[in-house]
């Protein structure tokens, strides 16, 4: 895999009236990747996909994208972009085939009927070229989405949000349909979302934003790294505990929950020793509970959403 | 009020009677007028009216006795709703009286001015002037005051028909304070005020210049339908 | 690419049932004015001519197609705008109640021409209505009643055209009237670019139409002023071609007004829409 960024923003931020959506979002994408760009509701992905596909003028920050910006250069940068905003919407009143038609005219490329007919196959939508958009499901809507973002070959393929309110299944069909221009098509996709599940299933690298600005970024492996662990352990004395693992490892983030337990981050090989050290030291340990760190931060942010 | 413009006239009449007494010279006139059993004449018609924009029009105009009058044209035309047999109809019925006011001359020609009044007080006609020229017994003037019409005067030109009395060109004078434009959806709603005020005069005046006519020559009924 | 996207509109605006609405609509309201006129011609016309009838008769041809033509025109061109902006007010804010405005957006054409786009759409819409209206109240009224002098009633009096002189006047007028209707629909297509859903912006422009003329026909003098530079004050003056003589000075002001209109209220779009941040 290529490190030729073809996606870099940089500081970017956004303003409406008093509501600041984008306060400060960096990352950077490179050719071929499937970028996960991950955040809880409101976190201003939106606003920023929207920046990257000149929906919106960003108040300050930079924008590049293939190397060129939108101010000289918006055409050359959007005929290679491919896209779905929060949802697929399409002329009601008019056929799938005509849809396509529509938007693969003003795309820049030579995109023929055949080439629609394939496309319809290629979504699973072959037999239901010719029937207007008004009856189709949520996820029909969404497969003729992903048709459209492909008709043109773009090289960059942005997804928000793309499995939001489709059933299970459909979840899994878009998924395969993105690993497929992955593995098939070698697209560079960036993908939003809020579920960290979807992301690691098939980005490679990824961003995590919260209240407008950037959290961490980085490969996803490296991320999500398993042997990087957030310990909860239950004993029945947590501040002898405390001070036998202080006494042992060098960990600073300690907290102490309540009377009986203790949380604190550990490298994976580490936990071991520190139960056998416990144990040595006549504390009974009742539980163990091993979290990824990322995961637990991520799911911090959400649960606090929630809360909120 | 007509009894006492009768009376009038009556009182006046010694005054004035020369030659001919007014009745003989209407006579003769009608009697020229009765020569014709009908005709078919080319008219241009020229309308001079204000409020009224048209361009000179070409119509066929015929005539049959007693009553039967017809206009055709190619496009719209405009004449006077009195004028052309209406004075004709009324001398035929001979219900009136006849008093000579006055000799005036008028286009020229030596005229006797004759008032002419309805006995009956039913019809449509109040009063009639007429400027007869006794020569050529045909009418040069008149000047017909009907009830609902007000008053038309017309000025008459002679040409090779005047031994029927046909003339050869009419001006008819009328009078249009009566007009008054509808407001309706017909009217253009953004001319202001100012501009609708602009009227010019409230005498109109249509000219027909009558040419070509073919007189006595059996017209058939089926025309006038 | 501003070609291709035209066609695009076209085929949007042909696929709309809202279009043929307003199609329809005319049709219906043509067929009821000649089904009246043919029932009861005459004493419409007579409404008319009544003043003038006590002391002068009226011969010829007069209820005939071309005066039917104009009656029509004249009974319609007040709701002609409705059914233009029923279309074109929602050629950019139904885009973007419907959410296929980010589609658009994010495709390689320029925000202006999209809005060019729209209004050259919007434009053919308003002529393809224009020539319909022309064609049902011309070819149809005239193919019934046949043709004739036209007599036309102006706020100073009577005006008889002859029939030969009259297609060129229609002529001219329907083009004048389609530029006043074209600055309906570029009012609509202005008022659609700060809208987000297609309501607002078509009643908006009918209440602009009915504010101004309301404006224009008061006899106030501290209207006067504003009075020539409203687009309604010259929406009527494809009539002035049925004035004699025609008032050549008074269309050549309207006609700069109006195109002067057309050109502000494009701009104004063009630019509305390049700086508009699309959240919808």
């Amino acid at each position: 895999m290529t490190t030729e960024p073809i996606i870099r923003v940089e500081h970017l931020a956004k303003r409406f009236g008093t509501f600041e959506a984008v306060k400060d979002v960096s990352f950077t994408v490179n050719r071929g990747d499937v970028f996960g760009f991950l955040g809880p509701n409101g976190a201003g992905k939106s606003t920023t996909i929207r920046c990257l596909l000149s929906l919106i003028r960003p108040d300050a920050g930079k924008v590049e994208l293939f190397g060129k910006s939108y101010a000289n250069e918006r055409s050359a940068i959007l005929a290679n972009i491919g896209s779905i905003i929060e949802k697929p919407d399409f002329y009601r009143y008019l056929s799938a085939e005509k849809n396509l038609e529509i938007f693969a005219r003003i795309s820049g490329a030579n995109v023929g009927k055949k080439d629609i007919a394939e496309m319809l196959d290629f979504v699973g939508l072959g037999d239901r070229g010719k029937h207007k958009v008004k009856g189709f499901s949520h996820g029909m809507k969404q497969r003729l989405g992903i048709a459209q973002t492909l008709l043109h070959q773009p090289e960059l393929i942005i997804l928000d949000e793309p499995t939001t309110g489709l059933d299970p299944q459909g979840i899994v069909e878009i998924r395969n349909l993105i690993l497929r221009l992955r593995t098939e098509q070698n697209k560079t996709v960036v993908l939003s979302s809020h579920q960290l599940s979807e992301i690691e299933l098939i980005a490679n690298r990824m961003v995590i934003i919260n209240k407008g600005k950037t959290i961490v970024e980085g490969a996803v492996q490296d991320l999500l790294d398993a042997n990087d662990l957030q310990v909860r352990i239950e004993t029945n004395d947590a501040n002898a505990a405390k001070e036998v693992i202080l006494s042992a490892f060098p960990i600073t983030l300690i907290t102490q929950i309540n009377q009986r337990e203790l949380e604190f981050p550990v490298h994976k090989n580490q936990v071991h020793l520190i139960n056998q050290l416990l144990v040595n030291a006549g504390i009974e340990v009742h539980a163990i509970e091993p979290k990824r760190k990322l995961e637990d931060y991520f799911m911090n942010i959400i649960s606090s959403e929630h809360v909120a | 009020m007509r009894k006492i413009a009768q009376l009038f006239l009556l009182l006046a009449l010694p005054l004035f009677t020369g030659a001919q007494t007014a009745d003989d010279v209407v006579s003769k006139v009608l009697t020229k007028l009765n020569s014709v059993k009908d005709y078919k004449v080319s008219a241009t018609i020229k309308a001079n009216i204000p409020m009224i924009k048209i361009l000179p029009n070409e119509a066929t105009i015929y005539f049959k006795q007693k009553d039967k009058f017809k206009v055709e044209s190619k496009g719209i035309t405009i004449l006077p709703k009195q004028g052309f047999t209406d004075i004709n109809n009324f001398l035929a019925k001979k219900d009136y009286i006849a008093v000579i006011n006055d000799t005036v001359t008028t286009g020229g020609v030596k005229t006797y001015l004759i008032s002419v009044i309805p006995n009956s007080a039913g019809g449509e006609m109040i009063l009639a002037k007429l400027w007869i020229d006794p020569e050529r017994s045909v009418i040069m003037k008149s000047q017909i005051t009907t009830k609902s019409n007000g008053t038309v005067t017309t000025s008459y030109t002679y040409g090779d028909q005047v031994k029927y009395g046909l003339p050869s060109k009419m001006v008819f004078e009328i009078d249009i304070k009566k007009f008054k434009l509808p407001k309706s959806v017909a009217a253009d709603i953004n001319k202001s005020s100012a501009e609708k005020k602009k009227k010019a005069g409230n005498k109109g005046t249509i000219t027909i210049t009558l040419t070509d006519y073919a007189v006595n020559k059996g017209l058939s009924d089926s025309i006038f339908k | 690419m501003l070609l291709k996207n035209t066609w695009n509109e076209f085929i949007k605006i042909l696929s709309k049932p809202r279009s043929y609405l307003g199609v329809g609509a005319l049709t219906l309201l043509i067929a009821i004015i000649i089904f009246a006129m043919k029932a009861d011609g005459k004493s419409i016309i007579s409404f008319v001519t009544a003043s003038f009838e006590q002391t002068l008769t009226f011969n010829g041809h007069i209820l005939n197609g071309y005066l039917i033509a104009f009656i029509i025109l004249q009974m319609l061109i007040v709701h002609v705008p409705l059914l233009v902006a029923l279309v074109t007010g929602d050629l950019i804010a139904g885009e973007a109640a419907m959410g296929t405005i980010r589609m658009l957006a994010t495709k390689p054409i320029s925000r202006t021409n999209i809005v060019l786009s729209k209004f050259i759409a919007g434009a053919a819409y308003t002529l393809f209505i224009i020539l319909w209206m022309g064609f049902l109240a011309l070819f149809v009224s005239t193919a019934i009643f046949g043709t004739g002098d036209v007599i036309v009633l102006n706020s100073d009096g009577l005006v008889i055209l002859p029939e030969a002189d009259v297609l060129w006047r229609f002529g001219a007028g329907f083009c004048v009237a389609f530029l006043s209707l074209l600055t309906v629909s570029s009012l609509s297509i202005c008022l659609s670019a700060f809208a987000e859903n297609s309501i607002g912006p078509i009643v908006a422009t009918m209440a602009i139409i009915i504010l101004f003329t309301i404006i224009g026909s008061l006899d106030v003098t501290v209207f006067d002023s504003i009075k020539p530079y409203l687009f309604t004050t010259h929406m009527a003056s494809w009539r002035s071609f049925f004035e004699d003589p025609v008032p050549w000075s008074a269309i050549r002001e309207s006609v700069i007004i109006l195109v002067v209109h057309n050109i502000v209220l494009v701009t104004v779009a063009v630019i509305r829409f390049n700086k508009k941040d699309i959240t919808s």
